[in-house]
């Protein structure tokens, strides 16, 4: 760590300074979130309602934002889309961020082998090209929700492993995990009492970019066509659908393009946020 | 901090931070400006055509293709005794007249005087001996299903070709490409040389090729058709992106695309630059079932589905308009079709539901249906079954795997129903009905095993039947009976698109999908 | 390096701390290729669907395909396909001829693979330019409103997925503004970087936010340091300090962070070089994997699993160059 003085608070004003980016971000989430949980309620449409003669509807009063290729109403469709995506979304990081976490706090902490070992198999992983491991895992177990499950707990420990590593190798330097282990505490207790708590807010800023990277993969993966599996809504296949209309009836990919970037400076902001406060901690 | 701030916000930071962005902006600008290159046609006739594929060229060995991206550039390389135009009906092409025997068993083909092959040396009979003995041999994936006696040329230009058994759809194999004549005895190379460096009759031979990219024709100045091909160089541009080939469309850095999305031909059509060309195919999109599963082996539960599909709906759905409503199996585009006359299964919810309480299975239940990724109109297709097949109580799960893993399930029956194309490679009716209905033929009804005997033995009939009018009764009933029965339910055929430049005249669209380049001339930009 | 690790080798007068460094890094790369490959050739196994089948299509005889097999040598149970593959690979460093295109996969690999090449480093050029500019005039401006500008925007390229920004960008500057072409590049170095512009760009855009953020939160951690407070008070200009010293420790957390990033895009320009239609390793291992034609995919999974490693080795070394205490301890 670049060497670096107590410094007295510059704040004339005194107090704790306000972090409008953590603010702002999580309210965005919030506005998004609430809408998608009541849509079962609040939607006058099903999202699967198709109506083969009212396809490609311009936004009108029955469709507040017009009508896809098979007549179904777009803006349900996006709030059923925000339910799957921002699930998915959430739930494809539990086990990566565990895995990464605890793999990387291992490596830094104790050193040596047991670090090589780490290092060469998160090498490994990062060498491996990622569609193929995405192409692997769709048919060794399905493509689908269940596939992205599967790929980022494959593929995606590896940024906080990395981090954590890091952070745990320099924090082991450090005067307080030594006298934790001069006080005879065993290594397990240090790892999950002391250094832990130490690492993972900046493993949480870190999970709020990669939420955001998830997002767009698995948008992504819908242009590819092995996303998410139709008719479940999903912001990633909304888009791709809309592609060919792209000149005539721009909305059906832009909105959901949209919903996609407003997510991600939600996430972004709110990362951001929080890495402030680490930082004036 | 602050006075750090002040400090580094004096006017030389802003300044210095401008010029570098101006300067970024202008290097790049620079860079452009320097190596435009023109985008655009050559404004003479002549000049270079460049026709944007999804998939490279990958072989030119003739008798051992079947799949369009290595099928349309051997047809510019090879040319077969009989041809097809572009609605369907064949004529003589290398051949200037031809001859049936009445017992259907002996055929006789006159070359055309003076034909040469693109290196200048004389077409004869015996070439074509040795194309056709080499087909025979190595049978291949599109191998001469008649029973073919023996080959000969009688004298230079005269070739007679003898059969076991009449088989009409013998004429029509003749025309496909993978019957082109080539020179005997690989006119001196090794074969392995020969297919690098293939020398035919074809208005164009090939200049550059890279079996992972693109391949560029150059003109075959020795063509048999005077004056033409006007172009001097054909390239077969690889851009597998639907996107990526539209815009190169829109601002010329080709002059026509191979595959067009029907969902994108609207808009291109609309704009001035470009031009769809459209053309009756040989396709008839359908949703096909395994007749061994549990559930799809009930004839009433298939025609309970059928009645519940909206065909019409659907059709205009997903294919805005360039598509053709199907009630029977041949296209229109193909003889002896039936979409007319045939009294086919049309949308009646209530008789569905009828139809359903009859089977075995009346309160409905759960399946599953599979579909190759990568086309978006099958997954629009699949979605609206899938509502269909609700509303009578029929559970179906979208099942989307990847293309590769698509023929491996069907190619093993590891499915319950999906949604295929058939498709003719020749104007010929035995085409699509051998494939989709011969139990005994490899594909096992295209991997539907339906089996029924009356069907068969319509089909042996209709191949030893000479055309007319027996003919077309044979098929007439054999289409109504498929109708009847659906082991697969026709969806739509959908029209052959083409988009080239508005530039672009006397392009030839074929109804199998290729195009006949020798008539092209490019006016102006 | 630690002190006593590099006295007791210049005591021992034996193998001096590079050499080891060489060593040890070789032993790595050997076995980060290794079991890539290995992994690569046994799992693509495992996914159904089969060669033979991709180029017959869909109308061919299960005789024709079983023949097809065979020439293509797919019949061999796998233990004896991988001790030719083994063979093949040690000693031409070749995977193998391509089931589809007849053409060796390593002649077709490095026929592309300048091209993938070259749109990675202009990207990373762009990109670096692109975030320390931000990164400083963020720091500088700390909390002004240009800061706030400058950690907002990037995340809107952060949360548009590649395809998309490539998308956008041709259908302004290539359809509409026909500044750049379309796709594909043209001949010699011109063409090339003409072509390449818009997926440069593209790509540097995806990377630029990540870097901005860390590099702010780094300049902003130099700017506070002890060093530069000194300088500052030793009445040297602010814009040298700025330059000199800020930039130069910097610029380290950029390198590193920037080469992860790297090898996460070797593997992964596929999407942009589908969008910009580019005929580079990306599209080829798109075909490649979609016809399962294996040797050319175990080609390509070699080569970019040996990049990757080399792009981190050359990473760790620049790092180590710029500032002698981040070298790794041995």
């Amino acid at each position: 760590m670049i060497g670096r003085s107590p410094r007295p608070p510059l704040r004339p004003s005194g107090g704790r300074p306000k972090t409008p980016p953590l603010w702002i971000g999580c309210s965005m989430l919030v506005l998004l979130a609430v809408p998608a949980i009541l849509a079962p309620w609040i939607t006058p449409y099903a999202p699967g309602q198709q109506n083969l003669s009212a396809t490609l509807l311009p936004p009108s009063r029955g469709h507040w934002l017009g009508t896809d290729q098979l007549g179904r109403d777009l803006l349900t469709r996006i709030l059923y889309a925000a339910r799957t995506d921002l699930s998915v979304m959430v739930l494809a990081q539990i086990i990566p961020v565990c895995t990464g976490v605890f793999l990387g706090m291992v490596a830094g902490y104790f050193g040596r082998g047991i670090d090589a070992a780490v290092t060469l198999f998160t090498d490994t992983v990062i060498a491996f090209p990622f569609y193929l491991t995405v192409i692997i895992v769709a048919f060794l177990s399905g493509s689908g929700q269940r596939g992205i499950y599967v790929t980022f707990a494959l593929v995606g420990w590896v940024v906080y492993a990395r981090v954590v590593r890091g952070l745990s190798a320099t924090f082991r330097q450090q005067d307080w995990i030594a006298a934790a282990r001069t006080l005879g505490y065993p290594d397990l207790r240090i790892l999950l009492r002391h250094l832990l708590p130490n690492v993972l807010p900046q493993a949480i800023v870190v999970l709020m970019t990669d939420m955001a990277a998830l997002l767009v993969a698995i948008v992504t993966l819908g242009y590819l066509g092995i996303g998410i599996m139709p008719p479940t809504p999903d912001w990633g296949t909304m888009i791709a659908d809309g592609r060919p209309f792209l000149s005539t009836k721009w909305w059906l990919s832009a909105l959901p393009g949209l919903a996609v970037v407003y997510t991600g400076i939600a996430l972004s902001l709110i990362g951001d946020g929080l890495a402030d406060r680490i930082r004036r901690t | 901090m602050t006075y750090m701030k002040e400090n580094y916000r004096r006017p030389e930071w802003a300044f210095l931070s401008a010029s570098m962005v101006l300067i970024g902006v202008g290097l790049l600008l620079v860079v452009a400006a320097c190596t435009k290159q023109p985008v655009g046609e050559s404004t003479s006739t002549g000049g270079s055509f460049v026709y944007g594929r999804p998939a490279s060229v990958t072989s030119l060995d003739l008798h051992k293709q079947i799949t369009s991206n290595n099928a349309f550039a051997i047809d510019k390389i090879f040319e077969p005794l009989i041809a097809f135009d572009s609605k369907g009906v064949l004529v003589d092409w290398l051949s200037e007249s031809h001859a049936v025997s009445p017992n259907g068993l002996t055929y006789t083909f006159v070359l055309r005087k003076g034909l040469k092959f693109s290196n200048g040396t004389p077409v004869k009979a015996q070439d074509a001996v040795f194309s056709l003995e080499r087909h025979l041999k190595l049978g291949g994936p599109l191998a001469i299903k008649a029973k073919v006696a023996s080959v000969t040329a009688q004298d230079e230009r005269t070739l007679v070709i003898v059969l076991d058994t009449p088989y009409t759809p013998f004429i029509t194999e003749l025309s496909n490409f993978s019957n082109g004549i080539l020179p005997k005895d690989f006119g001196g190379v090794s074969e392995e040389e020969f297919f690098k460096k293939p020398v035919g009759t074809g208005p164009f031979t090939v200049k550059a090729w890279d079996p992972a990219g693109d391949l560029t024709f150059a003109k075959n100045v020795k063509y048999w058709q005077a004056g033409k091909p006007h172009l001097d160089t054909l390239v077969y541009k690889l851009i597998q992106d639907d996107s990526q080939a539209i815009n190169q469309l829109k601002t010329g850095e080709v002059q026509g695309i191979e595959s067009v999305a029907l969902e994108n031909a609207a808009e291109l059509a609309k704009g001035g630059t470009a031009k769809v060309l459209t053309n009756g195919s040989w396709i008839t999109e359908q949703l096909f079932f395994n007749t061994l599963d549990k559930y799809f082996s009930d004839v009433h539960v298939r025609r309970a589905l059928a009645l519940s599909i909206d065909r019409a709906g659907l059709t205009k759905a997903v294919t805005f308009g360039y598509a053709e409503v199907a009630r029977a199996l041949l296209p229109p585009a193909i003889p002896y079709h039936a979409n007319a006359t045939v009294k086919a299964l049309d949308f009646d919810l209530d008789k569905a539901k009828a139809e359903l309480a009859q089977s075995k299975f009346p309160k409905g239940f759960s399946s599953k249906l599979l579909i190759a990724s990568g086309s978006g109109t099958r997954a629009q297709e699949a979605q609206i079954i899938q509502a269909a097949a609700k509303t009578i109580g029929i559970d179906l799960a979208i099942e989307v795997v990847e293309l590769a893993a698509f023929r491996q399930r069907f190619f093993a029956y590891d499915f319950s129903a999906m949604i295929n194309s058939g498709q003719a490679d020749s104007p010929e009716a035995n085409s699509i009905l051998a494939f989709q209905t011969d139990p005994q033929g490899f594909s096992k009804s295209y991997w539907t095993h339906y089996t029924n005997d009356k069907v068969t033995s319509l089909l042996y009939a209709g191949q030893g039947t000479p055309d007319g009018e027996k003919r077309a009764s044979i098929y007439a009933e054999l289409q109504q009976i498929l109708a009847d029965e659906v082991p697969y339910v026709p969806l739509y055929y959908p029209s052959i698109l083409k988009a080239v430049r508005s530039s672009v005249e006397g392009l030839v669209v074929l109804p199998n999908n290729s195009l006949l380049f020798q008539d092209v001339v490019i006016k102006g930009k | 390096m630690t002190k006593e690790s590099k006295r007791r080798a210049a005591r021992k007068g034996g193998p001096s701390p590079i050499f080891i460094w060489l060593r040890r890094s070789l032993a790595r790369t050997i076995a980060v290729v290794a079991a890539v490959v290995v992994a690569v050739f046994f799992l693509i196994r495992l996914v159904p669907g089969d060669a033979a089948k991709m180029i017959l299509g869909e109308y061919a005889t299960d005789s024709d395909i079983q023949a097809m097999r065979t020439r293509l040598g797919l019949d061999f149970p796998p233990r004896d396909q991988f001790l030719r593959f083994l063979l093949q690979v040690l000693t031409s460093g070749d995977t193998g001829k391509s089931l589809v295109y007849g053409v060796s996969a390593r002649e077709l690999i490095f026929r592309r693979a300048p091209l993938t090449l070259l749109l990675v480093g202009l990207a990373a050029v762009l990109a670096i330019v692109a975030a320390l500019f931000l990164a400083l005039l963020a720091a500088t401006h700390k909390d002004g409103p240009l800061d706030h500008m400058i950690r907002v925007l990037p995340a809107i390229s952060l949360s548009m997925p590649v395809f998309w920004i490539g998308l956008l960008l041709i259908l302004v500057f290539s359809v509409k503004l026909r500044i750049f072409p379309v796709g594909g590049v043209k001949e010699g170095l011109g063409g090339l970087l003409h072509g390449l512009a818009l997926p440069a760009i593209t790509v540097a855009l995806s990377q630029v936010p990540s870097l901005v953020r860390s590099l702010r939160v780094q300049i902003l951690e130099v700017l506070d340091s002890d060093f530069v407070v000194t300088l500052r008070a030793a009445g040297l200009p602010s814009r040298r300090i700025l330059f000199r010293h800020v930039l130069r420790s910097s610029a380290i957390p950029a390198v590193m962070l920037l080469g992860v990033n790297l090898a996460y895009l070797m593997g992964g320009t596929m999407v942009i070089e589908q969008v910009f239609g580019l005929k580079g390793i990306g599209t080829l291992l798109f075909a490649a994997i979609s016809n399962r034609d294996l040797p050319l995919i175990q080609g390509i999974a070699l080569y970019c699993a040996l990049a990757v490693v080399l792009v981190g080795l050359l990473t760790d070394v620049g790092a180590g160059l710029l500032d002698p205490r981040t070298r790794a301890k041995p």
